[in-house]
């Protein structure tokens, strides 16, 4: 992506914050399309369940239409909600250790339907294997991967602001990871025979 | 950027993508939550989630929402009739005036604490829902829950 096409993106959800602001639910409802995968990652990536990853992402949101007249520029948006959903999420865990000897956490974690962050959704020999190569990449990679795999157009804004980097270096970025997971899957026999 | 990505790429992302995608209806939960008009509003944390005891042949939950001014716990019992009834207690207890909110076109449910913090609402369709705490005085903020499923 161009940094031409950056700034359009940081363009586009600005229009669609002002138009949220003026009460625009397709605005509004574009905008958490958007930005609910990066802020989900970002919360499952700090190791929550679940259900307090969906929590956490709500909470967000709702803090921003608190401070919604605090956010001047579209670009603070994005960097607005992922830090709260990163500060959220860390106070979630805090809370949960704190909790740890009274038991409260065990129970809560006991009835948390969804999978826990260490697991994952094997289908085939194809994803053993896929996920075997992809614990070999670096953090930065992995987290990388797993946003823009998981947004169907992926704002390359809003993923920089997710990562704290300039919007020309998630493109590059987002191509080495790929090429370099890709490299270590087509040489792996299990991978081409299934 | 799909541009760029030939079938093996494309299959990499796919199965990535698959494993642990955000819940279905986080997107519905997020605008429930957000449709709500005052922005002035104290925002409650989900504290804990347990299962509850209950009456044979009733299911129930119990949710705890933390806010600054207020604690906020709730029991959802499941009806046999495919409806909820929602048995709600604020902490410090106060006769203070609740809301739930329920997705339009419903109406939302207003009902008064009594002295020692206890409210009901019955007869709850299952689906999204907010509870909203009215505050004892003007110039205190109303407490709002995240959405949640009842």
């Amino acid at each position: 992506m161009s940094p031409a096409d950056a700034v359009d993106a940081d363009a586009h959800l600005g229009e669609l914050l002002e138009r949220a602001r003026d009460g625009d639910r397709e605005s509004l409802r574009e905008l958490v399309r958007v930005l609910n995968p990066v802020l989900w990652r970002v919360a499952r990536g700090q190791g929550l369940a679940a259900e307090d990853a969906a929590d956490v992402v709500q909470t967000a949101w709702l803090e921003l239409l608190r401070r919604l007249h605090e956010i001047r520029t579209p670009r603070a948006i994005t960097a607005w909600l992922i830090t709260t959903t990163r500060r959220e999420a860390w106070h979630r865990q805090q809370r949960a250790r704190r909790d740890v000897p009274d038991g409260g956490a065990a129970v809560e974690t006991a009835v948390d339907p969804g999978p826990g962050p260490g697991e994952r959704l094997i289908a085939d020999e194809r994803d053993r294997v896929l996920w075997t190569h992809f614990d070999r990449l670096s953090e930065r990679c992995r987290d990388l991967l797993r946003i823009v795999a998981q947004v169907e157009r992926p704002d390359y804004a809003v993923i920089a602001a997710a990562f704290g980097l300039p919007h020309g270096s998630i493109g590059p970025t987002r191509s080495r990871c790929l090429a370099k997971l890709r490299a270590m899957l087509l040489a792996d026999p299990v991978w081409g025979a299934s | 950027m799909t541009g760029d990505l030939d079938d093996t790429d494309r299959d990499i992302l796919a199965r990535i993508a698959r494993d642990d995608p955000p819940p279905p209806d986080l997107d519905e939960r997020v605008l429930f939550a957000l449709a709500l008009a005052d922005l002035e509003a104290e925002v409650a944390r989900l504290a804990a989630a347990t299962p509850a005891l209950a009456r044979a042949g009733e299911q129930a939950h119990t949710v705890t929402f933390d806010a600054a001014s207020r604690t906020v716990m709730i029991t959802v019992v499941e009806r046999a009739d495919n409806l909820v009834r929602v048995d709600g207690w604020l902490a410090p207890a106060a006769a203070l005036v609740v809301e739930l909110r329920l997705p339009e076109p419903a109406e939302p449910r207003v009902v008064t604490a009594d002295d020692t913090g206890r409210f009901v609402f019955d007869e709850v369709p299952h689906g999204l829902a907010q509870l909203l705490i009215h505050p004892p005085t003007t110039g205190t903020p109303k407490v709002v829950t995240p959405s949640l499923q009842l």
